[in-house]
Protein backbone atom coordinates (compact mmCIF):
# COMPACT_ATOMS: atom_id res chain seq x y z
CA UNK A 1 0.00 0.00 0.00
CA UNK A 2 1.74 3.07 -1.26
CA UNK A 3 1.50 6.33 0.62
CA UNK A 4 -0.18 8.88 -1.64
CA UNK A 5 0.60 12.44 -0.46
CA UNK A 6 -2.30 13.76 -2.53
CA UNK A 7 -4.81 11.85 -0.44
CA UNK A 8 -3.18 12.98 2.80
CA UNK A 9 -3.39 16.54 1.50
CA UNK A 10 -7.05 16.03 0.63
CA UNK A 11 -7.71 15.13 4.27
CA UNK A 12 -5.72 18.17 5.38
CA UNK A 13 -7.67 20.38 2.95
CA UNK A 14 -11.02 19.13 4.23
CA UNK A 15 -10.14 19.40 7.92
CA UNK A 16 -8.67 22.84 7.51
CA UNK A 17 -11.77 24.01 5.65
CA UNK A 18 -13.95 22.51 8.37
CA UNK A 19 -11.88 24.18 11.10
CA UNK A 20 -12.25 27.57 9.44
CA UNK A 21 -16.01 27.17 9.56
CA UNK A 22 -16.09 25.89 13.14
CA UNK A 23 -16.58 29.14 14.99
CA UNK A 24 -17.00 27.52 18.41
CA UNK A 25 -13.70 25.70 18.13
CA UNK A 26 -11.93 28.77 16.77
CA UNK A 27 -13.07 30.82 19.75
CA UNK A 28 -11.92 28.22 22.28
CA UNK A 29 -8.63 27.99 20.39
CA UNK A 30 -8.04 31.74 20.66
CA UNK A 31 -8.68 32.02 24.41
CA UNK A 32 -5.50 30.18 25.34
CA UNK A 33 -3.06 32.27 23.24
CA UNK A 34 -4.71 35.43 24.53
CA UNK A 35 -4.11 34.36 28.15
CA UNK A 36 -0.60 33.14 27.36
CA UNK A 37 0.33 36.54 25.95
CA UNK A 38 -1.58 38.94 28.20
CA UNK A 39 -0.71 37.44 31.61
CA UNK A 40 3.10 37.78 31.38
CA UNK A 41 2.81 41.22 29.81
CA UNK A 42 0.64 42.22 32.78
CA UNK A 43 3.20 40.82 35.24
CA UNK A 44 6.10 42.62 33.54
CA UNK A 45 4.04 45.79 33.59
CA UNK A 46 3.54 45.60 37.38
CA UNK A 47 7.28 45.26 37.91
CA UNK A 48 7.97 48.18 35.59
CA UNK A 49 5.40 50.37 37.31
CA UNK A 50 6.94 50.06 40.81
CA UNK A 51 10.59 49.15 40.19
CA UNK A 52 11.69 50.46 43.56
CA UNK A 53 9.14 48.74 45.75
CA UNK A 54 10.99 47.26 48.69
CA UNK A 55 9.07 43.97 48.57
CA UNK A 56 10.38 43.25 45.07
CA UNK A 57 13.83 42.86 46.52
CA UNK A 58 12.71 40.30 49.10
CA UNK A 59 10.92 38.31 46.38
CA UNK A 60 14.03 38.42 44.21
CA UNK A 61 16.22 37.32 47.12
CA UNK A 62 13.89 34.38 47.71
CA UNK A 63 14.77 33.09 44.25
CA UNK A 64 18.40 34.16 44.24
CA UNK A 65 20.01 34.94 47.62
CA UNK A 66 23.22 35.91 45.79
CA UNK A 67 21.57 38.85 44.01
CA UNK A 68 24.11 41.74 44.22
CA UNK A 69 23.07 44.77 46.23
CA UNK A 70 23.25 47.19 43.34
CA UNK A 71 21.25 45.00 40.91
CA UNK A 72 17.69 46.02 40.02
CA UNK A 73 15.26 43.60 41.63
CA UNK A 74 12.60 44.53 39.08
CA UNK A 75 14.90 43.72 36.21
CA UNK A 76 15.83 40.42 37.85
CA UNK A 77 12.16 39.50 38.30
CA UNK A 78 11.30 40.49 34.75
CA UNK A 79 14.04 38.22 33.42
CA UNK A 80 12.90 35.43 35.71
CA UNK A 81 9.28 35.85 34.61
CA UNK A 82 10.28 35.69 30.96
CA UNK A 83 12.36 32.56 31.53
CA UNK A 84 9.72 30.82 33.65
CA UNK A 85 6.82 31.75 31.45
CA UNK A 86 8.24 29.88 28.52
CA UNK A 87 7.40 26.68 30.40
CA UNK A 88 3.79 27.85 30.66
CA UNK A 89 3.78 29.04 27.07
CA UNK A 90 4.48 25.44 26.00
CA UNK A 91 0.98 24.52 27.16
CA UNK A 92 -0.31 26.26 24.03
CA UNK A 93 1.45 24.16 21.39
CA UNK A 94 0.37 21.03 23.30
CA UNK A 95 -3.20 22.02 23.93
CA UNK A 96 -4.27 23.57 20.63
CA UNK A 97 -3.53 20.41 18.58
CA UNK A 98 -5.42 18.42 21.22
CA UNK A 99 -8.48 20.62 20.65
CA UNK A 100 -8.24 20.26 16.89
CA UNK A 101 -7.22 16.60 16.61
CA UNK A 102 -9.85 15.33 19.06
CA UNK A 103 -12.51 17.08 17.03
CA UNK A 104 -11.21 15.83 13.75
CA UNK A 105 -10.62 12.16 14.61
CA UNK A 106 -13.19 11.31 17.29
CA UNK A 107 -15.50 13.87 15.66
CA UNK A 108 -15.53 11.80 12.46
CA UNK A 109 -16.79 8.83 14.43
CA UNK A 110 -19.26 10.85 16.44
CA UNK A 111 -20.79 12.32 13.31
CA UNK A 112 -20.64 9.01 11.44
CA UNK A 113 -18.46 10.39 8.67
CA UNK A 114 -15.63 7.94 9.28
CA UNK A 115 -17.23 5.01 7.50
CA UNK A 116 -17.66 6.66 4.08
CA UNK A 117 -14.18 8.11 4.50
CA UNK A 118 -12.66 4.70 5.17
CA UNK A 119 -14.58 3.26 2.23
CA UNK A 120 -12.54 5.56 -0.01
CA UNK A 121 -9.02 4.59 -1.13
CA UNK A 122 -7.37 6.66 1.63
CA UNK A 123 -5.08 4.56 3.85
CA UNK A 124 -4.86 4.80 7.64
CA UNK A 125 -1.40 6.34 7.35
CA UNK A 126 -2.60 9.00 4.90
CA UNK A 127 -5.58 9.75 7.08
CA UNK A 128 -3.49 10.17 10.22
CA UNK A 129 -0.94 12.28 8.34
CA UNK A 130 -3.57 14.59 6.86
CA UNK A 131 -5.33 14.98 10.19
CA UNK A 132 -2.06 15.57 12.05
CA UNK A 133 -1.08 18.26 9.58
CA UNK A 134 -4.48 19.86 10.00
CA UNK A 135 -3.85 20.02 13.75
CA UNK A 136 -0.15 20.90 13.67
CA UNK A 137 -0.08 23.63 11.05
CA UNK A 138 -2.67 25.87 12.79
CA UNK A 139 -1.19 25.15 16.23
CA UNK A 140 2.33 26.08 15.24
CA UNK A 141 1.07 29.11 13.32
CA UNK A 142 -0.90 30.25 16.37
CA UNK A 143 2.09 29.68 18.66
CA UNK A 144 4.38 31.71 16.41
CA UNK A 145 1.86 34.50 16.02
CA UNK A 146 1.34 34.61 19.77
CA UNK A 147 5.12 34.73 20.18
CA UNK A 148 5.39 37.78 17.92
CA UNK A 149 2.59 39.57 19.79
CA UNK A 150 4.21 38.58 23.09
CA UNK A 151 7.62 39.99 22.07
CA UNK A 152 6.15 43.28 20.92
CA UNK A 153 3.97 43.59 24.03
CA UNK A 154 6.78 42.81 26.49
CA UNK A 155 9.17 45.21 24.77
CA UNK A 156 6.63 48.02 24.84
CA UNK A 157 5.77 47.67 28.55
CA UNK A 158 9.35 47.00 29.64
CA UNK A 159 10.87 49.91 27.66
CA UNK A 160 10.47 52.63 30.34
CA UNK A 161 12.58 50.57 32.74
CA UNK A 162 15.12 48.71 30.62
CA UNK A 163 15.39 51.08 27.65
CA UNK A 164 16.23 48.21 25.29
CA UNK A 165 14.34 45.37 23.64
CA UNK A 166 14.26 42.28 25.89
CA UNK A 167 12.55 40.04 23.41
CA UNK A 168 13.06 37.99 21.35
CA UNK A 169 15.87 36.46 23.31
CA UNK A 170 17.85 33.32 22.44
CA UNK A 171 15.92 31.04 24.82
CA UNK A 172 12.51 32.03 23.50
CA UNK A 173 13.54 32.02 19.86
CA UNK A 174 15.06 28.58 20.09
CA UNK A 175 12.21 27.38 22.28
CA UNK A 176 9.42 28.64 20.07
CA UNK A 177 10.91 27.46 16.81
CA UNK A 178 12.41 24.15 17.93
CA UNK A 179 10.91 22.97 21.21
CA UNK A 180 7.31 24.18 20.68
CA UNK A 181 6.82 22.15 17.45
CA UNK A 182 8.05 19.05 19.31
CA UNK A 183 5.43 19.71 21.98
CA UNK A 184 2.77 20.24 19.30
CA UNK A 185 3.67 16.90 17.76
CA UNK A 186 3.29 15.33 21.19
CA UNK A 187 -0.14 16.86 21.88
CA UNK A 188 -1.35 15.82 18.46
CA UNK A 189 -0.03 12.28 18.79
CA UNK A 190 -1.73 11.78 22.14
CA UNK A 191 -5.03 13.17 20.86
CA UNK A 192 -4.96 11.05 17.70
CA UNK A 193 -4.25 7.83 19.60
CA UNK A 194 -6.89 8.52 22.23
CA UNK A 195 -9.42 9.65 19.62
CA UNK A 196 -8.99 6.37 17.81
CA UNK A 197 -10.08 4.51 20.92
CA UNK A 198 -13.04 6.59 22.12
CA UNK A 199 -16.18 7.52 20.25
CA UNK A 200 -16.77 11.09 21.40
CA UNK A 201 -14.73 14.18 20.67
CA UNK A 202 -15.37 15.61 24.11
CA UNK A 203 -14.08 12.52 25.86
CA UNK A 204 -11.00 12.45 23.63
CA UNK A 205 -10.36 16.09 24.45
CA UNK A 206 -10.71 15.63 28.18
CA UNK A 207 -8.49 12.56 28.33
CA UNK A 208 -5.82 14.07 26.10
CA UNK A 209 -5.84 17.32 28.02
CA UNK A 210 -4.46 15.47 31.05
CA UNK A 211 -1.01 15.59 29.44
CA UNK A 212 -1.00 19.34 30.11
CA UNK A 213 -0.87 18.67 33.86
CA UNK A 214 2.82 17.70 34.11
CA UNK A 215 3.76 20.84 32.18
CA UNK A 216 1.75 23.05 34.51
CA UNK A 217 3.17 21.12 37.47
CA UNK A 218 6.72 21.89 36.37
CA UNK A 219 5.93 25.59 36.09
CA UNK A 220 4.53 25.34 39.62
CA UNK A 221 7.87 23.92 40.68
CA UNK A 222 9.64 26.85 39.06
CA UNK A 223 7.46 29.38 40.83
CA UNK A 224 7.96 27.56 44.14
CA UNK A 225 11.69 27.90 43.57
CA UNK A 226 12.17 24.11 43.50
CA UNK A 227 13.05 23.96 39.81
CA UNK A 228 15.35 26.47 38.22
CA UNK A 229 14.41 27.10 34.60
CA UNK A 230 16.97 28.05 31.99
CA UNK A 231 18.22 27.08 28.57
CA UNK A 232 19.51 23.68 29.66
CA UNK A 233 16.31 22.95 31.56
CA UNK A 234 14.11 23.56 28.51
CA UNK A 235 16.54 21.72 26.28
CA UNK A 236 16.12 18.71 28.54
CA UNK A 237 12.31 19.02 28.36
CA UNK A 238 12.59 19.20 24.58
CA UNK A 239 14.78 16.10 24.49
CA UNK A 240 12.34 14.14 26.65
CA UNK A 241 9.43 15.16 24.44
CA UNK A 242 11.42 14.23 21.34
CA UNK A 243 11.76 10.71 22.70
CA UNK A 244 8.05 10.63 23.55
CA UNK A 245 7.29 11.84 20.02
CA UNK A 246 9.27 8.97 18.56
CA UNK A 247 7.35 6.53 20.79
CA UNK A 248 4.02 8.03 19.76
CA UNK A 249 4.91 7.78 16.09
CA UNK A 250 5.90 4.17 16.55
CA UNK A 251 2.69 3.44 18.46
CA UNK A 252 0.52 5.17 15.85
CA UNK A 253 2.06 3.19 13.02
CA UNK A 254 1.53 -0.03 14.93
CA UNK A 255 -1.91 0.69 16.33
CA UNK A 256 -3.79 2.66 13.73
CA UNK A 257 -5.08 0.34 11.07
CA UNK A 258 -8.49 0.66 9.51
CA UNK A 259 -10.09 -2.11 11.48
CA UNK A 260 -9.04 -0.57 14.76
CA UNK A 261 -10.48 2.77 13.74
CA UNK A 262 -13.67 0.92 12.92
CA UNK A 263 -13.82 -1.29 15.98
CA UNK A 264 -15.89 1.18 17.96
CA UNK A 265 -18.71 1.36 15.47
CA UNK A 266 -22.07 0.63 17.00
CA UNK B 1 -12.93 -11.14 -13.16
CA UNK B 2 -16.09 -9.12 -12.81
CA UNK B 3 -18.94 -9.54 -10.36
CA UNK B 4 -18.87 -10.51 -6.73
CA UNK B 5 -17.96 -13.95 -5.47
CA UNK B 6 -18.56 -14.77 -1.83
CA UNK B 7 -17.51 -18.14 -0.41
CA UNK B 8 -18.21 -19.27 3.18
CA UNK B 9 -17.76 -15.74 4.42
CA UNK B 10 -17.99 -15.23 8.16
CA UNK B 11 -17.36 -12.56 10.77
CA UNK B 12 -17.29 -12.86 14.51
CA UNK B 13 -16.84 -10.05 16.98
CA UNK B 14 -15.35 -11.69 20.05
CA UNK B 15 -17.64 -14.64 20.55
CA UNK B 16 -20.63 -13.05 18.83
CA UNK B 17 -21.13 -14.46 15.36
CA UNK B 18 -22.46 -11.69 13.09
CA UNK B 19 -22.24 -13.57 9.79
CA UNK B 20 -21.47 -17.19 9.05
CA UNK B 21 -21.07 -19.50 6.06
CA UNK B 22 -22.35 -16.93 3.60
CA UNK B 23 -21.92 -17.80 -0.07
CA UNK B 24 -23.35 -16.05 -3.08
CA UNK B 25 -22.43 -14.71 -6.45
CA UNK B 26 -23.49 -11.45 -8.06
CA UNK B 27 -23.15 -11.07 -11.83
CA UNK B 28 -21.93 -7.95 -13.50
CA UNK B 29 -24.85 -5.59 -14.13
CA UNK B 30 -27.11 -7.34 -11.68
CA UNK B 31 -29.12 -5.74 -8.90
CA UNK B 32 -28.82 -8.05 -5.93
CA UNK B 33 -30.78 -7.70 -2.72
CA UNK B 34 -29.62 -8.60 0.77
CA UNK B 35 -32.80 -8.95 2.72
CA UNK B 36 -32.89 -9.52 6.44
CA UNK B 37 -34.17 -8.22 9.77
CA UNK B 38 -32.29 -5.91 12.15
CA UNK B 39 -29.03 -7.42 13.26
CA UNK B 40 -29.02 -9.98 10.44
CA UNK B 41 -25.49 -9.05 9.45
CA UNK B 42 -26.25 -7.05 6.28
CA UNK B 43 -24.10 -4.09 7.23
CA UNK B 44 -21.34 -6.37 8.46
CA UNK B 45 -21.40 -8.22 5.13
CA UNK B 46 -21.24 -4.99 3.16
CA UNK B 47 -18.39 -3.73 5.33
CA UNK B 48 -16.45 -6.90 4.63
CA UNK B 49 -17.10 -6.61 0.90
CA UNK B 50 -15.86 -3.01 0.85
CA UNK B 51 -12.70 -3.79 2.80
CA UNK B 52 -13.77 -2.00 5.99
CA UNK B 53 -13.82 -5.13 8.12
CA UNK B 54 -11.63 -8.20 7.80
CA UNK B 55 -13.61 -11.43 7.44
CA UNK B 56 -12.78 -13.98 10.12
CA UNK B 57 -13.72 -16.86 7.83
CA UNK B 58 -14.04 -17.61 4.14
CA UNK B 59 -13.16 -15.36 1.28
CA UNK B 60 -14.69 -13.00 -1.22
CA UNK B 61 -13.65 -11.17 -4.35
CA UNK B 62 -15.18 -8.02 -5.77
CA UNK B 63 -14.21 -7.31 -9.35
CA UNK B 64 -11.30 -9.67 -8.94
CA UNK B 65 -10.00 -8.00 -5.79
CA UNK B 66 -9.70 -10.10 -2.66
CA UNK B 67 -11.54 -8.27 0.11
CA UNK B 68 -9.10 -9.43 2.78
CA UNK B 69 -5.93 -8.05 1.22
CA UNK B 70 -6.54 -5.86 -1.87
CA UNK B 71 -8.01 -3.01 0.18
CA UNK B 72 -6.86 -0.10 -1.90
CA UNK B 73 -7.64 -1.32 -5.44
CA UNK B 74 -10.89 -2.75 -4.07
CA UNK B 75 -12.03 0.57 -2.66
CA UNK B 76 -11.31 2.24 -5.99
CA UNK B 77 -13.90 0.12 -7.78
CA UNK B 78 -16.61 0.11 -5.13
CA UNK B 79 -18.98 2.81 -3.99
CA UNK B 80 -20.58 2.49 -0.56
CA UNK B 81 -23.66 4.29 0.59
CA UNK B 82 -23.44 3.84 4.34
CA UNK B 83 -26.43 3.46 6.64
CA UNK B 84 -25.92 7.06 7.78
CA UNK B 85 -25.19 9.62 5.07
CA UNK B 86 -22.05 10.73 6.95
CA UNK B 87 -21.70 14.18 5.37
CA UNK B 88 -19.71 17.09 6.73
CA UNK B 89 -22.36 19.51 7.95
CA UNK B 90 -20.27 22.66 7.93
CA UNK B 91 -19.08 22.06 4.38
CA UNK B 92 -21.21 22.81 1.35
CA UNK B 93 -22.52 20.10 -0.93
CA UNK B 94 -19.84 20.99 -3.45
CA UNK B 95 -17.07 20.79 -0.86
CA UNK B 96 -18.33 17.43 0.35
CA UNK B 97 -18.19 16.04 -3.17
CA UNK B 98 -14.86 17.70 -3.89
CA UNK B 99 -13.31 16.02 -0.88
CA UNK B 100 -14.18 12.60 -2.22
CA UNK B 101 -12.98 13.50 -5.70
CA UNK B 102 -9.65 14.41 -4.14
CA UNK B 103 -9.55 11.19 -2.11
CA UNK B 104 -10.05 9.28 -5.34
CA UNK B 105 -7.42 11.45 -7.01
CA UNK B 106 -9.84 12.31 -9.80
CA UNK B 107 -9.37 14.99 -12.37
CA UNK B 108 -11.98 17.35 -10.96
CA UNK B 109 -12.72 19.00 -14.29
CA UNK B 110 -13.65 15.60 -15.67
CA UNK B 111 -15.51 14.40 -12.59
CA UNK B 112 -17.80 17.39 -12.13
CA UNK B 113 -20.06 16.86 -15.15
CA UNK B 114 -21.04 13.44 -13.84
CA UNK B 115 -21.58 14.75 -10.32
CA UNK B 116 -23.63 17.63 -11.68
CA UNK B 117 -25.72 15.25 -13.75
CA UNK B 118 -26.71 13.31 -10.63
CA UNK B 119 -27.23 16.47 -8.58
CA UNK B 120 -29.67 17.69 -11.22
CA UNK B 121 -31.29 14.31 -11.44
CA UNK B 122 -31.92 14.25 -7.69
CA UNK B 123 -33.21 17.79 -7.56
CA UNK B 124 -30.15 19.16 -5.80
CA UNK B 125 -29.09 21.34 -8.72
CA UNK B 126 -28.47 24.91 -7.58
CA UNK B 127 -28.01 23.88 -3.93
CA UNK B 128 -24.30 23.07 -4.27
CA UNK B 129 -23.10 26.11 -2.39
CA UNK B 130 -25.24 25.56 0.70
CA UNK B 131 -23.84 23.99 3.87
CA UNK B 132 -25.11 20.44 4.12
CA UNK B 133 -26.15 21.06 7.74
CA UNK B 134 -29.23 22.80 6.40
CA UNK B 135 -30.33 19.94 4.16
CA UNK B 136 -33.34 17.75 4.86
CA UNK B 137 -32.91 14.04 5.51
CA UNK B 138 -33.91 13.15 1.96
CA UNK B 139 -31.55 15.72 0.45
CA UNK B 140 -28.69 14.39 2.54
CA UNK B 141 -29.37 10.85 1.48
CA UNK B 142 -29.45 11.89 -2.16
CA UNK B 143 -26.24 13.86 -1.81
CA UNK B 144 -24.65 10.83 -0.16
CA UNK B 145 -25.67 8.77 -3.19
CA UNK B 146 -24.06 11.31 -5.50
CA UNK B 147 -20.92 11.10 -3.36
CA UNK B 148 -20.99 7.32 -3.76
CA UNK B 149 -20.92 7.81 -7.53
CA UNK B 150 -18.23 10.48 -7.97
CA UNK B 151 -15.58 7.96 -9.00
CA UNK B 152 -17.90 6.04 -11.30
CA UNK B 153 -17.68 2.79 -9.27
CA UNK B 154 -18.11 -0.60 -10.88
CA UNK B 155 -20.07 -1.94 -7.92
CA UNK B 156 -22.35 0.04 -5.67
CA UNK B 157 -23.31 -1.10 -2.20
CA UNK B 158 -26.41 0.61 -0.87
CA UNK B 159 -27.05 -0.02 2.81
CA UNK B 160 -30.71 0.74 3.45
CA UNK B 161 -30.90 3.71 1.11
CA UNK B 162 -34.48 4.60 2.01
CA UNK B 163 -34.59 3.98 5.74
CA UNK B 164 -35.90 6.95 7.65
CA UNK B 165 -37.13 8.79 4.58
CA UNK B 166 -40.67 9.96 4.04
CA UNK B 167 -42.56 8.13 1.27
CA UNK B 168 -41.86 10.80 -1.31
CA UNK B 169 -38.13 10.99 -0.67
CA UNK B 170 -37.96 7.23 -0.47
CA UNK B 171 -39.56 7.13 -3.86
CA UNK B 172 -37.08 9.51 -5.47
CA UNK B 173 -34.25 7.50 -4.00
CA UNK B 174 -35.81 4.27 -5.29
CA UNK B 175 -36.26 5.82 -8.73
CA UNK B 176 -32.64 6.87 -8.62
CA UNK B 177 -31.54 3.33 -7.79
CA UNK B 178 -33.67 2.00 -10.63
CA UNK B 179 -31.98 4.46 -12.93
CA UNK B 180 -28.54 3.40 -11.81
CA UNK B 181 -29.58 -0.18 -12.44
CA UNK B 182 -30.73 0.72 -15.93
CA UNK B 183 -27.28 2.14 -16.58
CA UNK B 184 -26.04 -1.42 -16.20
CA UNK B 185 -24.34 -0.93 -12.86
CA UNK B 186 -23.82 -3.76 -10.44
CA UNK B 187 -25.70 -2.99 -7.27
CA UNK B 188 -26.01 -4.70 -3.93
CA UNK B 189 -28.97 -3.37 -2.01
CA UNK B 190 -29.43 -4.06 1.69
CA UNK B 191 -32.90 -3.65 2.97
CA UNK B 192 -35.61 -4.95 5.19
CA UNK B 193 -38.20 -3.36 2.97
CA UNK B 194 -39.77 -6.13 0.94
CA UNK B 195 -41.56 -3.93 -1.55
CA UNK B 196 -38.33 -2.14 -2.30
CA UNK B 197 -36.38 -5.33 -2.85
CA UNK B 198 -39.17 -6.75 -4.92
CA UNK B 199 -39.28 -3.71 -7.14
CA UNK B 200 -35.55 -3.16 -7.60
CA UNK B 201 -33.77 -6.48 -7.33
CA UNK B 202 -33.47 -9.30 -9.79
CA UNK B 203 -32.30 -11.75 -7.17
CA UNK B 204 -32.32 -11.64 -3.41
CA UNK B 205 -30.57 -13.42 -0.60
CA UNK B 206 -32.55 -13.68 2.59
CA UNK B 207 -30.08 -13.59 5.43
CA UNK B 208 -30.22 -13.87 9.17
CA UNK B 209 -26.65 -14.36 10.24
CA UNK B 210 -26.47 -17.05 7.57
CA UNK B 211 -28.12 -17.50 4.21
CA UNK B 212 -31.75 -18.64 4.52
CA UNK B 213 -32.76 -18.57 0.87
CA UNK B 214 -31.60 -17.12 -2.38
CA UNK B 215 -33.00 -16.76 -5.85
CA UNK B 216 -34.93 -14.54 -8.20
CA UNK B 217 -37.76 -12.76 -6.43
CA UNK B 218 -40.21 -14.68 -8.62
CA UNK B 219 -38.81 -18.01 -7.51
CA UNK B 220 -38.90 -17.12 -3.87
CA UNK B 221 -42.56 -16.38 -4.26
CA UNK B 222 -42.93 -19.68 -6.04
CA UNK B 223 -41.28 -21.44 -3.14
CA UNK B 224 -44.06 -19.90 -1.18
CA UNK B 225 -47.09 -21.33 -2.88
CA UNK B 226 -50.08 -22.45 -0.97
CA UNK B 227 -53.28 -24.31 -1.57
CA UNK B 228 -56.42 -22.60 -0.37
CA UNK B 229 -59.08 -25.13 0.44
CA UNK B 230 -62.68 -24.45 1.42
CA UNK B 231 -64.38 -27.22 3.36
CA UNK B 232 -67.74 -27.55 5.00
CA UNK B 233 -67.78 -26.60 8.67
CA UNK B 234 -64.80 -25.77 10.87
CA UNK B 235 -61.55 -26.34 8.99
CA UNK B 236 -59.59 -26.58 12.21
CA UNK B 237 -60.50 -30.23 12.82
CA UNK B 238 -58.56 -31.40 9.71
CA UNK B 239 -55.28 -30.03 10.94
CA UNK B 240 -54.31 -33.30 12.64
CA UNK B 241 -54.99 -35.34 9.52
CA UNK B 242 -52.87 -33.02 7.39
CA UNK B 243 -50.00 -33.28 9.86
CA UNK B 244 -49.89 -37.03 9.07
CA UNK B 245 -48.88 -36.32 5.46
CA UNK B 246 -45.30 -37.35 4.64
CA UNK B 247 -44.36 -33.71 3.89
CA UNK B 248 -46.17 -32.37 7.01
CA UNK B 249 -47.16 -28.99 5.59
CA UNK B 250 -47.68 -25.83 7.58
CA UNK B 251 -51.37 -25.16 7.90
CA UNK B 252 -53.45 -22.11 8.73
CA UNK B 253 -57.11 -22.66 9.51
CA UNK B 254 -59.70 -19.95 9.67
CA UNK B 255 -63.43 -20.70 9.69
CA UNK B 256 -64.11 -23.00 6.76
CA UNK B 257 -60.83 -22.05 5.06
CA UNK B 258 -57.53 -23.88 5.15
CA UNK B 259 -54.30 -22.52 3.87
CA UNK B 260 -51.79 -25.29 3.27
CA UNK B 261 -48.21 -24.28 2.48
CA UNK B 262 -46.63 -26.35 -0.26
CA UNK B 263 -43.07 -26.88 -1.33
CA UNK B 264 -44.17 -28.18 -4.68
CA UNK B 265 -47.27 -28.14 -6.96
CA UNK B 266 -47.28 -31.92 -6.99
CA UNK B 267 -48.31 -32.01 -3.34
CA UNK B 268 -51.73 -30.46 -4.03
CA UNK B 269 -53.56 -33.70 -4.97
CA UNK B 270 -52.20 -35.42 -1.84
CA UNK B 271 -53.60 -32.63 0.31
CA UNK B 272 -57.04 -32.93 -1.26
CA UNK B 273 -56.97 -36.72 -1.04
CA UNK B 274 -55.96 -36.54 2.60
CA UNK B 275 -58.77 -34.13 3.43
CA UNK B 276 -61.34 -36.27 1.63
CA UNK B 277 -59.99 -39.33 3.39
CA UNK B 278 -60.48 -37.57 6.70
CA UNK B 279 -64.12 -37.00 5.83
CA UNK B 280 -63.98 -33.45 4.59
CA UNK B 281 -66.45 -32.16 2.03
CA UNK B 282 -64.21 -30.06 -0.22
CA UNK B 283 -65.92 -27.14 -1.98
CA UNK B 284 -62.88 -25.73 -3.68
CA UNK B 285 -59.09 -26.05 -3.77
CA UNK B 286 -57.24 -23.13 -5.34
CA UNK B 287 -53.48 -22.85 -5.69
CA UNK B 288 -52.27 -19.36 -4.72
CA UNK B 289 -49.02 -17.53 -4.44
CA UNK B 290 -48.25 -16.29 -0.99
CA UNK B 291 -47.26 -12.70 -0.55
CA UNK B 292 -43.50 -12.32 -0.34
CA UNK B 293 -43.90 -11.03 3.16
CA UNK B 294 -45.34 -14.31 4.35
CA UNK B 295 -42.57 -16.29 2.67
CA UNK B 296 -40.01 -14.01 4.21
CA UNK B 297 -41.41 -14.24 7.70
CA UNK B 298 -41.62 -18.00 7.44
CA UNK B 299 -38.00 -18.17 6.29
CA UNK B 300 -37.02 -16.13 9.29
CA UNK B 301 -39.01 -18.38 11.62
CA UNK B 302 -37.36 -21.47 10.18
CA UNK B 303 -33.97 -19.84 10.40
CA UNK B 304 -34.35 -18.88 14.01
CA UNK B 305 -31.54 -19.84 16.37
N1 LIG C 1 -18.25 -3.47 15.53
C1 LIG C 1 -19.00 -4.42 16.10
N2 LIG C 1 -18.64 -4.97 17.26
C2 LIG C 1 -19.40 -5.94 17.82
N3 LIG C 1 -20.54 -6.42 17.30
C3 LIG C 1 -20.95 -5.92 16.14
C4 LIG C 1 -20.21 -4.89 15.46
N4 LIG C 1 -20.87 -4.58 14.32
C5 LIG C 1 -21.95 -5.37 14.29
N5 LIG C 1 -22.02 -6.18 15.37
C6 LIG C 1 -23.07 -7.19 15.64
O1 LIG C 1 -23.23 -7.99 14.51
C7 LIG C 1 -24.60 -8.31 14.28
C8 LIG C 1 -25.00 -7.89 12.87
O2 LIG C 1 -25.06 -6.48 12.80
P1 LIG C 1 -25.29 -5.69 11.44
O3 LIG C 1 -25.16 -4.26 11.75
O4 LIG C 1 -24.41 -6.23 10.40
O5 LIG C 1 -26.79 -6.04 11.10
P2 LIG C 1 -27.76 -5.42 10.01
O6 LIG C 1 -28.33 -6.54 9.26
O7 LIG C 1 -27.06 -4.37 9.24
O8 LIG C 1 -28.89 -4.77 10.91
P3 LIG C 1 -29.76 -3.44 10.69
O9 LIG C 1 -30.92 -3.81 9.85
O10 LIG C 1 -30.19 -3.09 12.08
O11 LIG C 1 -28.88 -2.42 10.08
C9 LIG C 1 -25.36 -7.60 15.38
O12 LIG C 1 -25.62 -8.55 16.39
C10 LIG C 1 -24.42 -6.55 15.87
O13 LIG C 1 -24.63 -6.27 17.22
MG1 LIG D 1 -27.37 -2.46 8.90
Amino acid sequence: MAFRPKRALAVFWKDFLDLRKNVGLLVSMMVLPAVMVLVPIGVVWTYVRTPDHADLRSVALFYDPTLPLGASAARFLIDKTLTDWFGMFLVMPVFVPILIASQSVAGEKERRTLEPLLASPVTAAELVTGKSLAALVPSVAITWTAFVVFCVGVDIVAWPLVKMPLMPNALWTFGVFVIAPLFAFFGNGVAVLISARVSEARMAQQLSALVVLPIVGMVGGQVAGVLKAGFGYYLLQGAVVLVLDALLLWASIRLLDRERLVSRWG
Amino acid sequence: MSGIHVQDLGKRFGDRVAVEALSFHVRSGEVFGLLGPNGAGKTTTVRMLTGLLQPTEGEATVWGHRVDRDGEPLRKVVGLLTEQPGLYDRLTARENLRFFMKLHELDEAAAWPRARHYLERFGLGGREEEPVGGFSKGMRQKLAIVRTLVHDPKVIFLDEPTSGLDPESARTVRDAVAELASEGRTIVLCSHNLAEVERLCERVAVVKRRLLAMGPVRELRHAGQALEVRVEGEAERFRVALAQLPFAPNVLAEGPKLRVMLADDAQAPDVVACLVGAGARVHSAVPTQRPLEEVYLELLREGRG
